[in-house]
């Protein structure tokens, strides 16, 4: 094996070496520099795989063959080894990057090149302080000398302003070196850490200086200034250098020097790190430029790291694979965006648009995106995970939360920026150069995120047998994505089938509630997927989003620990937020949803972390062992799946996802995605007990809340002009029933709720269906321009009729049987209020249920649809087979009810409802017997149908216009047309329901955070003096608060 | 009391230079002199080094006819303090060297040398 220490020795000899081929051109020593970087990489990755995986042991290096303290000696252990193969790939590829750049500027940028890497190299391996001392100016002195790369004004500000910082950080580093050999009278890294310097006055000072110099190194907000300027002003190959390498770097000087403080400093450096990364993420908020930007996020994640290293503590053993996890990340996603940055070179967040023009980038920047804010299937999301557990096993709560806020901060603005560039209108997207050399570095750095996720895996605790088949066959449909549509929608559908029929037979024989949602989940996916069969074309990006989201939605079922469970929530959030924005006008929408998703993840994150803290368990049950705190983890749980059901305040997200979704996108995320929150709501009410939690304050706040949200969102879709819209108000509304049915927690409050959810499941699938397909043949969305469809469309009036009447609960159809449990477990429960509101908002439910059908099918057919046909097969097909199911639930109710007895029966034994043996449901308060019910309303319906014929058989038929017009024409027709502003009256004496208000509460919200984002980051004047200055005083402060001075 | 010898003037110079130094860097908003600044913080600290390393009494750590081998380890000031510095100074000047490279790009670029001047980038 070759030594650790050939890795400087090559990296110096071949510097001086360079300066002999002066005279040669530039390709040469480029490649020579290429060759060297490599054989670095190659030495510290080979000390990598022996260390880790081969059990080689540690090597120390000593020079001058002397042993320490009097000689220099460096250590190749295994974190060393993780990061010299980090700093050195990003030198490798960094390098291969600005390969036209050096070769432009001549063979001295080369030397310096090489020499910063050496300088990392050392100061990662080095064990003597003033060794490492050295060679963290020669990196600092290399990176000044770098930014020559790029002449402009900017540039040279920055560095002038960077080299001034940290030379007053290296004075400090100094002072602080010199009082520490006198005091301990050795440089020896080791023999400080033993020597507890803090105990005696003048030690601590030396030690404080240290570790401030090393702090200030990560450039911590707010004494940062410098450190952003460089980011914006320099080349952004080197933002990736500096983000990617030298950050890397001292992050583990500070690791590395930690130890020789006491318990008291790591906390104060843990601090220091939890204000950089809120301070630095809440900056980032306000900022549009992308190179900035991406400092602020560089040093936030850095922020993070200082919080990891400083409470390394009470991490245990999993500090190394948590730090490691999130460091890699960050390295990889960093330095990718940075060389995106320079291959599009557009400053403007907005411009960002321009990726659209190449997908696969688009691809990598969403990869990298996801990968720092923390998803599946990337190493932050492990470690991240991990993080939360071990701190909130430790019961450092606040540090969780401090974690969790930074890191939503941090998704504000990231995937702002990711849906610029996915959807932002743009006039002309200029095309740009993509040069092999550039595009490697930034692919590899993708991949690599993908590979190392998968092997992070076991990071987190309770990964257990977490399977990647599914996501295997997304990444085979997503390279198959050149594939006309038509192709993969039959891979895509064969893809579910076989999935249902590896999860659905198990589900069957052990767990009636996860096979009733697989029923949805699976069954319902490919009966969504079936319309895409109506598309043509490539429908680039869909096949992998939408499987994705099944996927998770799949695996949420098979979870058995609380990570699988997580895993699969997060699979599901990003699947389902690609599908979104993939509307037309879904930019804001798409954002909105995913804000909504990962704040409501997070906080599912942290009622988990309470759960495994005080159960000590990973399996799903810790949910139910939960024995301190037990109010706060449910609380924070239930709130995170109210996300996802929309439960009003959190539903601002649902109208415009849902209504500007693609046709066959809204069936799926309306009547499929928003029973994940049903089924994760269900999990928690269940582990907390059912039966014996019913009576807790919790249960009595979400009652009265479903049924809030049923009227007001019921309200608001009478309203709506547009037919999505009505109909996204009307799935909040039924989600509001549903909420309110559950919890009751009584047997028949389940039974009610359970009906529900697999009847909204159907009628919302028709109604989006259909409704989907006619916007698909009429182009528009507005109410008012369709009208007299029937004519047209005869089968999609009989689906949405049937359709209607499901959710409307009328008899004879299935709603009527939600209705009725619904009542009879709202009375048992004594909820008379609640149930008054919930009856009252069934009750509005009818008005924009009659808009539906009158405005779309009846009334006067519009001249321009006078040959338009019917809606696609392929939507009709779908929505047809779930007729038939609704039908089959309405002609034996008992079919569905007896199966949602027996789920329900486990938690609430003592049912109050029985069966006759000729279908009767008996209740405490009456019978029903659905059966009759239907042969009863068909005999009237049949009835009535004849008596009407009878009456009308002497009509005259007229033709549409044999009508008289009234003598002028109005200016604005719509207006005058009787489906426009159709319940203007109830408007007038309800509508105050329906302003906006909790959406006006999110937007002040919203707009308070970026005012005080952009007041905040006035701070950083661009004087290159006052940065000086916040430098000193950040010193100054933080030692009077260590010394207790203030 | 102890009395007042020639470390404890050295250190008191090296503060004071120090101070002076950082007083250059902070007020001036000609580059140059701002680079001055440093060069007297960085002086100072350098002075610091040599006050802190010093002992009373003992001689320079070379070996010849007024130090025996034997006696080495008692008669000489620890080296390594010195050996320190003289890396520093070089660090020192060649950041200093740095930075008057940049004044010049600076000055050529914009005719101007006030640090003021070039806030473009912020926020």
């Amino acid at each position: 094996m070759v030594e650790p220490i050939y890795i400087v020795a090559s990296g110096l000899g071949i510097a001086f070496l360079l300066g002999l081929f002066r005279k040669t051109g530039e390709s040469l020593p480029g490649l020579i520099m290429l060759l060297t970087l490599a054989f670095m990489t190659f030495v510290s990755g080979q000390w990598l795989i022996s260390l880790m995986f081969e059990g080689g042991t540690p090597q120390y290096t000593y020079t001058a063959g002397f042993k320490p303290p009097f000689s220099i000696n460096l250590l190749m252990g295994q974190s060393e080894a993780v990061i010299t193969t980090m700093v050195n790939g990003v030198g490798l590829l960094g390098g291969l990057y600005l390969l036209d750049r050096l070769k432009a500027q001549g063979v001295n940028s080369m030397i310096v090149f090489l020499l910063l890497f050496v300088g990392l190299n050392v100061v990662v391996m080095t064990r003597d302080l003033f060794n490492l001392f050295v060679f963290l100016e020669v990196s600092s002195v290399a990176i000044v000398g770098l930014v020559l790369l790029e002449r402009s004004t900017q540039s040279l500000s920055a560095g002038f302003k960077y080299l001034l910082a940290t030379a007053l950080i290296s004075g400090i580093l100094l002072i602080g070196i010199i009082l520490i050999y006198q005091y301990a009278g050795s440089l020896y890294i080791d023999d400080l850490v033993r020597a507890n310097l803090t105990a005696v006055k003048g030690g601590m000072v030396a030690v404080f200086l240290i570790l401030i110099a090393v702090a200030l190194e990560l450039k911590p907000f707010p004494a940062n200034g410098w450190g952003l300027d460089l980011y914006q002003g320099a080349h952004p190959g080197l933002g990736a250098l500096v983000s990617g390498g030298f950050a890397t770097a001292m992050v583990f000087v500070l690791y590395k020097l930690l130890p020789m403080a006491g318990g008291g400093w790591q906390y104060m450096m843990a601090t220091l790190g939890a204000v950089t990364f809120i301070g630095s993420n809440l900056l980032g908020i306000k900022q549009g430029h992308a190179k900035r930007l991406l400092g602020y996020s560089s040093v936030g994640q850095i922020g993070l790291l200082m919080i990891v290293v400083g409470l390394s503590q009470h991490l245990g053993e999993a500090l190394t694979a948590i730090a490691c996890g999130l460091l890699v990340s960050h390295f990889l996603a960093k330095s990718g965006l940075f060389w995106l940055a320079g291959i599009i070179q557009k400053d403007g967040l907005r411009d960002w648009a321009v990726l659209r023009k190449k997908p696969f980038l688009l691809v990598l920047f969403g990869t990298f995106i996801f990968a720092l804010v923390g998803f599946p299937p990337f190493p932050s999301f492990f470690a991240k995970w991990e993080l939360i557990m071990q701190l909130s096993a430790a019961e450092g709560f606040a540090w969780a939360g401090i974690v969790l806020f930074g890191s939503l901060l941090e998704g504000i603005y990231l995937f702002r920026w990711l849906g610029y560039s996915i959807k932002l209108d743009h006039q002309e997207l200029p095309s740009f150069r993509l040069p092999w050399q550039k595009i490697l570095p930034v692919g590899i750095s993708g991949v690599a995120l993908y590979i190392l996720g998968y092997f992070a895996t076991p990071i987190a605790s309770g990964a257990g047998s977490l399977s990647y088949l599914p996501l295997a066959f997304i990444v085979l449909v997503f390279l198959l994505d050149f594939l006309p549509a038509r192709v993969k929608n039959v891979l895509s559908l064969a893809g579910m089938a076989f999935y249902g029929y590896m999860i659905m037979p198990g589900l069957y024989e052990n767990d009636g509630l996860r096979f009733l949602f697989s029923i949805i989940f699976v069954i319902g996916g490919i009966l969504t997927l079936l319309p895409g069969f109506a598309y043509t074309g490539k429908r680039r990006g869909f096949y992998p989003a939408a499987l994705l989201m099944f996927a998770g939605l799949g695996q949420l079922l098979t979870a058995e620990t609380l990570l699988q469970f997580f895993f699969a929530w997060e699979l599901m959030t990003v699947g389902s937020y690609i599908l979104i924005i993939r509307g037309k006008r879904s930019m804001r929408h798409g954002y909105t949803y995913m804000l909504f998703s990962v704040g409501g993840a997070f906080l599912m994150l942290a009622g988990f972390g309470i759960a495994y803290a005080t159960s000590g368990m990973t399996s799903l049950e810790a949910l139910g062992q939960v024995t301190q705190w037990a109010g706060w983890a449910s609380a924070l749980i239930a709130i995170g799946f109210m996300t996802k059901t929309a439960t009003l305040g959190l539903h601002i997200w649902l109208p415009g996802a849902h209504a500007e979704a693609e046709s066959d996108v809204s069936p799926m995320v309306s009547a499929i995605l928003l029973k994940a929150g049903v089924f994760g709501l269900l999990l928690l009410f269940i582990s907390m007990g059912a039966e014996s939690a019913g009576s807790k304050p919790l249960f009595y706040v979400l009652g009265w809340l479903g049924a809030i949200t049923a009227l007001i969102a019921n309200l608001t879709a009478v309203f709506q002009e547009d037919a999505k819209r009505l109909l996204a108000y009307s799935s909040i509304g039924q989600l509001g029933y549903i909420l309110f049915a559950f919890a009751i927690m009584t047997h028949v409050g389940w039974l009610a709720g359970f009906t529900y959810t697999i009847n909204h499941f159907m009628y919302k699938a028709i109604l989006f269906l259909v409704v989907g397909g006619i916007v698909m043949r009429l182009k528009t969305h507005n109410m008012y321009e369709m009208g007299g469809l029937i004519k047209r469309m005869p089968y999609s009036f009989i689906a949405v009729l049937i359709g209607i009447i499901a959710l409307s609960g009328l008899p004879p159809l299935s709603g009527f049987a939600g209705k009725w449990l619904f009542y009879n477990a709202g009375i048992e429960k004594g909820w008379y209020l609640q149930g008054g509101v919930v009856f009252f908002s069934g009750i509005i439910a009818f008005l924009y249920l009659y808009r539906l059908i009158h405005s779309v099918f009846l009334g006067q057919l519009k001249d321009r649809h006078r040959t338009v046909k019917e809606i696609s097969p392929w939507f009709l097909v779908p929505a047809y087979v779930l007729i038939l199911g609704i039908m089959a639930f309405s002609a034996n109710p008992e079919w569905f009810l007896k199966p949602f007895g027996q789920i329900t029966a486990p938690y609430f034994p003592d049912s109050q409802l029985t069966w006759q043996s000729d279908g009767t449901a008996v209740g405490q308060l009456g019978y029903w017997n659905g059966t009759q019910v239907m042969a009863i309303v068909m005999a009237l319906f049949v009835a009535i149908t004849l008596w009407l014929i009878m009456l009308n058989r002497n009509a005259k038929k007229v033709k549409q216009f044999n009508i008289v017009y009234a003598a002028e024409s109005p200016e604005t027709p719509e207006t005058t047309h009787i489906s426009y502003n159709l319940y203007a009256g109830y408007n007038k004496a309800l509508g105050v329901l329906t302003r906006p208000g909790i959406t006006g509460l999110w937007n002040w919200i919203s707009e308070a955070v970026t005012e005080l984002a952009d007041q905040v980051r006035r701070i950083y004047s661009g004087n290159g003096q006052t940065y000086v200055l916040h430098v000193l005083t950040y010193v100054v402060i933080v030692y009077l608060i260590t010394t207790g001075g203030l | 009391m102890e009395q007042i010898g020639l470390s404890h003037i050295a250190i008191t110079t090296g503060i004071l230079l120090i101070l002076t130094g950082l007083w250059g860097i902070l007020t001036q908003k000609n580059i140059i002199k701002m680079i001055i600044g440093f060069s007297l913080f960085d002086t100072g600290i350098h002075i610091v080094m040599v006050g802190v390393g010093y002992v009373e009494g003992k001689t320079a750590p070379i070996l010849d006819e007024a130090v025996q081998l034997k006696e080495a380890a008692r008669q000489i000031v620890d080296p390594l303090p010195q050996a320190m510095v003289l890396t520093a100074i070089v660090i020192g000047i060649g950041i200093t060297a740095l930075m008057l490279a940049y004044a010049l790009r600076l000055y050529q670029k914009n005719k101007t040398l006030d640090i003021q001047k070039f806030n473009d980038l912020k926020w």
